[in-house]
């Protein structure tokens, strides 16, 4: 009885050793995370700096001479190196190359990493996609037309968004489709961007599929749908309707598998 | 069961392979394990088909299943067909919400309101891809389901993959069925054309492997490697640098990656005759015209290979090496007035 408690006693210490650990890693990270921030405030401000001295010396300068292509480009090129730094912990890098930049974009969802995007960007007088690997239903050149020649951040940020959610609804689907696929009748009915599934399901394990479920993701940058229409079927009991409202509900806030996880756990179903 | 769809089937089972022909059964669906069980394989193929056909007979098999086989079969071997490429166009820049239901709905509703006789059959596959055959009739003739029409369509892309079959006829009827189920408002043909469908959509949807910067490794020193074989170090590569060269040129222009399998490269030129100012062969300065068409089996592989072999000097003209990038395997090529249509300065 004494080796038991010993042994509870050492599991204790050791649990609470790691725990201080861990907080010690979160304090250093959130210090960490202050001093970048510190740093991408002061390269903010050279870089606006830099602009507003550049926009005034063109000002002046614009009666008398053009300033140098050369210099044009040697301050995009300056200012993208900034933001590379800035970029690198959001999963966006970035590489010099001969003519420009390349940008790679990873994609992530709830800690599992996903699919990389790459774009080759060319500068010349002004920057252009020269090449990339973004899926064709990803709205590019909408985004591009938007923020590219002005606010080169603002355009990777809102793309990184895109992609991410993309990712996020496509392994939604997926793991829906592999982990629960006895509690769907026939196949998911998706479409490229996964922005809206039709789907007919039960909650336990059944035969019958008394629940009709259509999930829009209206907005493109987000991973939860906006609208998520649970209808019991015409011949199902009026009881369940109850039930469909607060699946209805529960896909409003929950990843789609944990949703579907969530059902068995709580044996949410009185079928 | 309908006579045209037992020998419909019948005719279908004989064009698969015989070691394909269990798989693809499976696949279909529609007979059971136990039945399938019971043909026999190893046999000639007229006889499996007639025991195909035996067993459709008694689960009274309809020209809907029948299709859903031929598609089935033309999924697993889309080469045999040409297929051409469309891009859609559409004016809003709402996001879609492509609805499958709302979609073949909307497609075979236009379709038959136009034309009666014609067979419409979906498949979906979990690429997404959607796969639409057609079977065409005239307004007092039915269908005819040896002269079908194939479309593959990747919901919320502009592009349609397009086999048409003779009848070209019924093309513009298929067309606009296209652009209003799926939300689009124009149509066009892309000069794309090849067997290879997939690679097709690997030009289109930019799968394939294109020169984009490494991020993991540098990529000069690796080819410098690979330039170096275990070989006799008695032997010394005296053209190692223009070798290295090359493939540095050619790995910017085609990538490393496999290059997408086109059959060939059609250029028609109309371009003056460029000759010695004392030969003078042509009396009029017009423009001289001539069509020069490069085929292979592979043609972007062995247009890759040209430079190391020897036979062309590298950097390759920027008309060979823009194909895949400017999705067209067709080009017209103009004076230089202005920037001609083959020029790849513009990205």
């Amino acid at each position: 009885h004494l080796e038991l408690l010993e042994a509870q006693a050492y599991e204790a210490a050791v649990k609470q050793e790691e725990e201080e650990q861990r907080e010690e890693k979160l304090a250093g990270l959130k210090a960490r995370v202050q001093k970048l921030r510190l740093q991408r405030d002061e390269l903010q401000a050279k870089v606006d700096l830099q602009q507003n001295g550049q926009l005034g010396k063109e000002s002046i300068a614009s009666e008398l001479a053009q300033p140098s292509a050369q210099d044009v480009l040697e301050w995009k090129i300056r200012s993208i190196k900034g933001i590379l730094q800035i970029f690198y912990l959001t999963g966006i890098s970035a590489k010099l190359t001969r003519r420009g930049v390349c940008f790679s974009i990873s994609t992530a969802y709830e800690g599992t990493y996903l699919d990389s995007y790459h774009l080759d960007l060319v500068i010349n007088q002004e920057v252009q996609i020269y090449r990339h690997s973004v899926p064709t239903f990803i709205p590019l050149q909408q985004i591009a037309k938007k923020y590219l020649q002005t606010d080169i951040r603002r355009f990777f940020s809102v793309l990184s968004d895109h992609l991410n959610a993309y990712v996020g609804r496509r392994y939604q689907a997926d793991q829906l489709q592999e982990h629960f696929s006895d509690q769907i009748e026939g196949m998911l009915q998706r479409n490229s961007l996964c922005n809206l599934l039709v789907f007919n399901y039960t909650p336990s394990q059944s035969q019958t599929f008394p629940f009709h479920a259509r999930l829009l993701y209206g907005d493109p940058c987000c991973s939860l749908p906006t609208e998520a229409v649970v209808s019991c079927r015409s011949d199902a009991p009026a009881s369940l309707a109850e039930t469909a409202a607060a699946h209805s509900d529960l896909f409003h806030r929950l990843p789609l598998h944990k949703a579907f996880r969530s059902f068995s756990t709580t044996g949410g179903s009185r079928i | 069961m309908d006579e045209i769809v037992a020998e419909y089937i019948r005719r279908t089972v004989l064009k698969i392979p015989r070691d394909e022909i269990k798989t693809m059964l499976q696949k279909w669906d529609f007979l059971s394990e136990a039945e399938l069980e019971h043909i026999n394989f190893h046999q000639i193929k007229e006889n499996i088909a007639q025991e195909v056909v035996q067993l459709c007979e008694e689960n009274s098999t309809g020209i809907k299943q029948a299709a859903v086989l031929d598609i089935i079969y033309n999924h697993s071997y889309p080469n045999k067909r040409m297929w051409s490429v469309y891009q859609m166009k559409k004016t809003g820049e709402e996001t879609e919400f492509f609805d499958l239901t709302d979609f073949k709905k909307k497609f075979r509703r236009q379709l038959q309101s136009a034309l009666k006789n014609v067979t419409v059959n979906f498949k979906v596959y979990e690429d997404n891809a959607i796969w639409i055959r057609i079977a065409w009739g005239t307004p007092y003739k039915k269908p005819n389901q040896y002269k079908t029409s194939y479309v593959v369509y990747h919901s919320q892309t502009p592009y349609v993959f397009v086999s048409v079959s003779i009848l070209k006829s019924n093309l513009p009827l298929l067309l606009q069925a296209l652009i209003v189920a799926s939300d689009y408002h124009d149509i066009h043909e892309m000069e794309l054309r090849s067997h290879s469908l997939n690679s097709l959509k690997d030009i289109v949807f930019k799968r394939y492997s294109q020169q984009l910067t490494k991020f993991t490794f540098s990529s000069f020193s690796l080819h410098s490697h690979l330039l170096l074989p275990a070989v006799d170090l008695r032997i010394v590569e005296e053209n190692r640098s223009e070798k290295e060269r090359i493939q540095r040129l050619n790995s910017e222009a085609f990538g490393d990656g496999p290059q997408p399998k086109l059959e060939f490269a059609q250029y028609k030129l109309e371009t003056m005759f460029k000759s010695d100012p004392d030969m003078d062969v042509l009396d009029k300065k017009e423009p001289f015209r001539c069509l020069v068409k490069f085929s292979s089996p592979h043609l972007l592989e062995s247009l890759k290979s040209l430079a190391p072999a020897g036979m062309a000097d590298a950097p390759l003209s920027p008309l060979l090496t823009c194909i895949p990038q400017k999705a067209r395997n067709y080009f017209k090529i103009r004076e230089k007035k202005s920037l001609p249509p083959g020029s790849f300065l513009s990205p």
